[in-house]
């Protein structure tokens, strides 16, 4: 794929060039929005949001990490579908929603991997269920910035570039954030592998 | 342990620390076993949430030309059944409009002009009776009022549709009895004048706009089927 000749057919308004490009990043926009909010349909929802966006707004991309800008328009799809939940909160359905209470998780179908057994699934569930929820408890700004950095691999100028924010930032947030999960995941010791435990007592002046 | 040295930590976690910063720092983590122990943990969340699975996208993201508001270009003579249709519909509502103008002056005219003219029949009534009371004693109302019969000779040369010859003597009777024999078709014509735009105008105008609009439809389907 010669992404800078399907960009530049995208500037000039060929939607077929766009959505080459589209396929080719469904994935991880998906995958942003959905560790940023917490939920797959509003993720949908916000990637395809962000596409239409992106596709609108292509004429401004002057070069740089495609994907960098690509997942600003993500982030902003993201803050505006939160926006519209503070607005409108809702009630979910879903069965894990007295998660708190030590319910029993359903098991999503799309993380359904035919290499585990039975036993490896539930502790890969466990595992997600307990990063979500400690990123859930992030604040959005440094949410954002350690989806994209270990979540989705991005190197500081990518975040930079998506989150709008100078590089000492991204630094900054990137390892509050880091010290935060550390220790929200320190609660669910006992649902994580052995070699993921963490030992007790950061004290950060 | 500081923010600024949880920073360095996580940076050189990354490798984005300078060589001269990661020296520095690996000497410090060497002698100092709990920077080491903290080090060991941000690396154990780091890999903890490079595993999280990632998830495949529900469906496809790829835009639709109508998400996108793109519209199928159309041909160049689009503008002008556009046009037509506009013109044509607007024409067709004013001469609607023009016709009730027309026929309201027609009906309201006999008030302010003629007065008894008699457009109406109450208007015209009282000025048709009074003549023939006052006439009647003079010369051919008093025959005509009370032998209307007679003086009607039926021959067919010169007799009307009705078979009615029209002889002083019966206008006389007509006029005594407060009919005027042209005064029904006037009435007839003041009540619906004709029309300022005839029918036949305004059923082509009709047409028109009909027939434009119709192309525009099929103009648009044959682009976007075209189109995609």
């Amino acid at each position: 794929m010669n992404e800078q000749a399907l960009i530049t057919d995208a500037q000039g308004g060929n939607l077929d060039a766009f959505n080459t490009l589209v396929l080719h990043y469904q994935d991880s926009v998906f995958n942003t929005a959905l560790r940023i909010l917490g939920d797959e349909d509003q993720a949908a929802d916000a990637s395809q949001e962000a596409f239409i966006s992106a596709f609108k707004s292509i004429t401004s991309f002057r070069g740089g990490s495609f994907k960098g800008w690509l997942m600003r328009t993500v982030t902003n799809a993201c803050y505006d579908e939160l926006r519209r939940q503070k607005r409108r909160p809702t009630t979910p359905l879903e069965p894990d929603a007295g998660r708190d209470d030590g319910e029993e998780m359903d098991s999503p179908r799309w993380l359904a991997d035919p290499n585990m057994t039975p036993a490896q699934q539930a502790e890969a569930d466990e595992v997600e269920y307990a990063i979500q929820h400690c990123l859930n408890n992030l604040p959005l700004e440094f949410k954002t910035v350690v989806v994209m950095a270990d979540i989705q691999g991005m190197d500081y100028a990518e975040v930079a570039i998506a989150v709008h924010v100078p590089l000492g930032t991204i630094k900054s947030r990137l390892a509050r954030a880091r010290l935060r999960l550390r220790e929200c995941l320190q609660s669910f010791a006992e649902l994580l592998p052995a070699s993921y435990r963490l030992e007790d007592g950061i004290k950060v002046s | 342990m500081n923010q600024r040295d949880l920073e360095l930590l996580s940076a050189y976690l990354d490798g984005q620390l300078n060589s001269s910063e990661s020296t520095r720092l690996e000497s410090r983590l060497n002698s100092d076993p709990q920077l080491a122990s903290v080090l060991t943990d941000l690396r154990a969340t780091r890999s903890l949430l490079r595993k999280l699975p990632a998830r495949r996208a529900p469906r496809n993201f790829i835009l639709t030309r109508k998400m996108v508001g793109q519209n199928p270009p159309l041909p160049r003579a689009y503008p002008i059944f556009r046009f037509a249709t506009a013109l044509a519909t607007l024409l067709f509502i004013f001469s609607f409009g023009l016709n009730s103008v027309g026929h309201l002056a027609a009906s309201q005219a006999p008030v302010y002009g003629m007065g008894g003219g008699g457009s109406s029949a109450e208007s015209a009534q009282p000025f048709s009776v009074a003549p023939a009371a006052t006439e009647a004693p003079t010369e051919q109302a008093p025959s005509a009022a009370l032998a209307p019969a007679p003086t009607q000779i039926l021959t067919p040369e010169i007799t009307n549709g009705a078979g009615i010859i029209d002889t002083p003597s019966a206008k006389a009777a007509d006029s005594a009895n407060g009919i005027n024999p042209n005064q029904p078709l006037a009435q007839a014509e003041a009540r619906s004048p004709a029309p300022l735009i005839p029918s036949v105008w305004q059923i082509i105008l009709a047409v028109i706009a009909v027939a434009s609009a119709i192309l525009m439809v099929l103009i648009r389907q044959l682009s976007a089927r075209h189109w995609k």
